[in-house]
């Protein structure tokens, strides 16, 4: 069997066609719509029965410091997430009990420099981005989350599949009550 | 250490009268109050600072705060901990600017001022500068908090010349602790790194939700615990074995089925774990607490920790002000356990009670609104209710501590504002009155009294 592709860079140049990148771009667009209309059905479709999906939590440390906190799955983590474990969380909005989901919290992600790249598995394309996620709920109550991610996306007949995520939130201490989002 | 604001003498007990069962509002967002409690409270409790865990190695470091001080907790070359306040004696800069790390010296961005892991000023930039007579480098190191002790793992540091020992401070709460802290051999560690999130909420809400308030988890948690159990509801509560125990402040709730908490955590692999030590939990710590163990509980360490043993959730509320604190989330597991179960319950944490978790999302919010409501002018003349259970208070023959029958119940919450008024009002910290009758002073290992007291 092919190994997945790794959300590690290698050397060499392997920058995507440019069908191939607006492709990945439309795809992307298209997560951040659902995402942002509460869309989760649609939204999980578009993700791969193997999905890892990781935001780690990056602490302040010296330059000197080598603690790997972007790849050791064994540190503290907001997702670190299979795919079950997505559909898991998914499930408290149709309790109807999900009280700080109703009303519901306005979302807006907005999603850009966009990079798309061939990987050494053949169907699997790296996919670089940023998100500036925009969250209002009830009054005033606002926040935003800025961040890098790193994707492998899978083409699988004729649709991208997501496969692997790595989210780096530029907060240190998340300037907000709680994560309910995804990104 | 002198602190200026202790001897004025405000009758904080007009804020709450806890016979009757009511607490004032005010006490969520007041300002002044709020200060108050950051002289009489922070300044003066033993504080979480770190878990021996975080601090392996000589050198090794972290930077947290005691109520709203910076601080550097350092492992020394001798293996003994140190807490200094992360401030350069010359202006008053920080000296340390990460989270953690490993170092030789912290050094001031200012004017390069540096000091050992220990405090010690050992030189700055252009020495010269400074005549002789100018400068006594050893009365010009960082300034070390009044004391630091352990308790199997947990560190704790306090300003307060004239603190109890730490023992007596936790008192017959290691009895309950060790259910956390000692349920298997090699005690526990905390899984590394830290997740900080920020609640626009007086920090004593979190507090008094993790020390007794079971009674919310099954309204506001009732969609995380059915997305973490293939839609089943909350266990059901057994008010006939279930309990409050309250101890100098500190409060564990608990039930005594031994499964409650296991089930919410929604990791059935952690589940199997913990059923199959639970035979050797029993015979380390008494039948009692093998059966409480794991069961629906949560509890918190006055002033500011909290947990849930068997989710094993550790977490500090920082305050930032009387409207804001800070969270931070650690996982705590078993050094024993094999990494697969490490991993199961740290994922598991996170999907429950990390920022992004199932439960934790309802909490925040509701927390968010009690304090800025609470806040109004006419509002926060209205007292608030804390009588639940006010009658059922028990003499356990087993349990020690101020014990209330029936896990719905507000009494620990009352333990916890009886300890905050009279710290508020104490003028030295040992005229403070013990509100419990004490089983185990002087016991030294509380692991090893598993079963009958004498009332």
């Amino acid at each position: 069997m092919t190994q997945t592709a790794t959300l590690e860079r290698p050397q060499s140049n392997c920058t995507a066609s440019l069908e191939l990148t607006h492709a990945l771009t439309q795809t992307l667009y298209r997560e951040a719509r659902l995402l942002d209309d509460e869309n989760y059905a649609e939204w999980v479709a578009m993700l791969a029965d193997d999905l890892h999906y990781h935001m780690p939590g990056i602490e302040t440390r010296y330059r000197r410091d080598k603690t790997n906190q972007v790849s050791d799955l064994t540190r503290m983590a907001y997702y670190n997430d299979c795919l079950d474990d997505i559909k898991k969380r998914l499930t408290r909005l149709e309790t109807g009990t999900a009280w700080s989901e109703d009303p519901a919290t306005r979302y807006t992600h907005i999603i850009s420099n966009v990079e798309v790249e061939y990987t050494e598995t053949d169907g699997e394309y790296r996919v670089f981005s940023n998100f500036y996620a925009y969250r209002n709920r009830n009054e005033r109550d606002e926040d935003s989350l800025v961040g890098n991610r790193t994707d492998i996306w899978r083409a699988i007949g004729g649709t991208f599949k997501l496969v692997k995520r790595r989210i780096i939130l530029k907060h240190n201490v998340m300037l907000s009550k709680n994560l309910n989002i995804y990104l | 250490m002198r602190l200026e604001q202790i001897g004025s003498e405000p009758k904080f007990s007009r804020y709450m009268d806890l016979k009757d069962g009511w607490i004032d509002r005010r006490l969520f967002s007041d300002p002044k109050i709020y200060e108050e409690e950051l002289y009489r409270i922070f300044a003066r409790s033993w504080l979480f600072v770190a878990h021996e865990s975080q601090l392996p190695k000589a050198g090794d470091f972290l930077t947290t705060h005691m109520g709203e001080d910076a601080v550097i907790v350092a492992r020394q070359t001798d293996g003994s901990i140190k807490v200094l306040l992360n401030s350069c004696p010359h202006r008053g800069n920080k000296v340390c600017f990460a989270d953690a790390g490993n170092t030789r010296r912290f050094v001031c961005n200012y004017h390069g001022w540096a000091f050992d892991t220990a405090g010690e000023l050992k030189g700055m930039h252009e020495e010269y500068c400074y005549d002789e007579g100018d400068i006594d480098r050893k009365k010009n190191g960082l300034k070390q908090v009044a004391k630091v002790s352990s308790y199997k793992g947990l560190v704790f540091a306090t300003f307060a010349e004239d603190a109890p020992s730490l023992d007596a401070w936790l008192g017959d709460f290691r009895w309950y602790l060790d259910m956390l802290l000692d349920n298997e051999e090699g005690g526990t560690e905390l899984i590394g790194g830290c997740i900080k999130s920020v609640m626009n909420a007086n920090w004593k809400f979190g507090v008094e939700n993790f020390i007794g308030d079971a009674y919310h988890a099954g309204w506001t948690h009732d969609s995380g615990c059915r997305s973490m159990n293939n839609g089943q509801p909350f266990p059901p509560i057994d008010m006939q074995n279930s309990y409050h125990a309250s101890v100098n402040g500190h409060g564990w709730e608990f039930g005594t089925e031994g499964v409650g908490d296991l089930f919410l955590l929604g990791r059935p692999k952690v589940m199997e774990y913990y059923n199959k030590i639970r035979p050797k939990m029993a015979d380390r710590l008494g039948k009692m607490r093998s059966q409480i163990f794991g069961s629906v509980a949560s509890a918190s360490i006055f002033p500011n920790v909290s947990f849930l043993p068997g989710i094993s959730t550790f977490r500090q509320w920082q305050p930032k002000g009387p409207m804001q604190f800070e969270l931070k989330t650690w996982v705590i597991v078993n050094k024993a356990m094999p990494d697969d179960i490490k991993d199961e319950v740290t994922k598991g944490v996170m999907q429950t009670f990390g920022p992004g978790g199932t439960f934790e999302m309802d909490d925040g919010e509701n927390w968010e609104n009690c304090t800025t409501i609470n806040r109004g002018v006419v509002t926060r003349h209205e007292k608030l209710h804390y009588r639940c259970g006010i009658s059922r208070q028990i003499e356990h023959d087993t349990l020690p501590g101020i014990v209330y029958r029936g896990q719905y119940n507000d009494a620990n919450q009352r333990g916890f504002y009886q300890r905050w008024l009279d710290m508020m009002e104490a003028g030295d910290l040992g005229s403070m009155p013990v509100r419990h009758q004490p089983r185990l002073a002087g016991v030294a290992e509380t692991r090893d009294v598993p079963g009958l007291f004498a009332l």
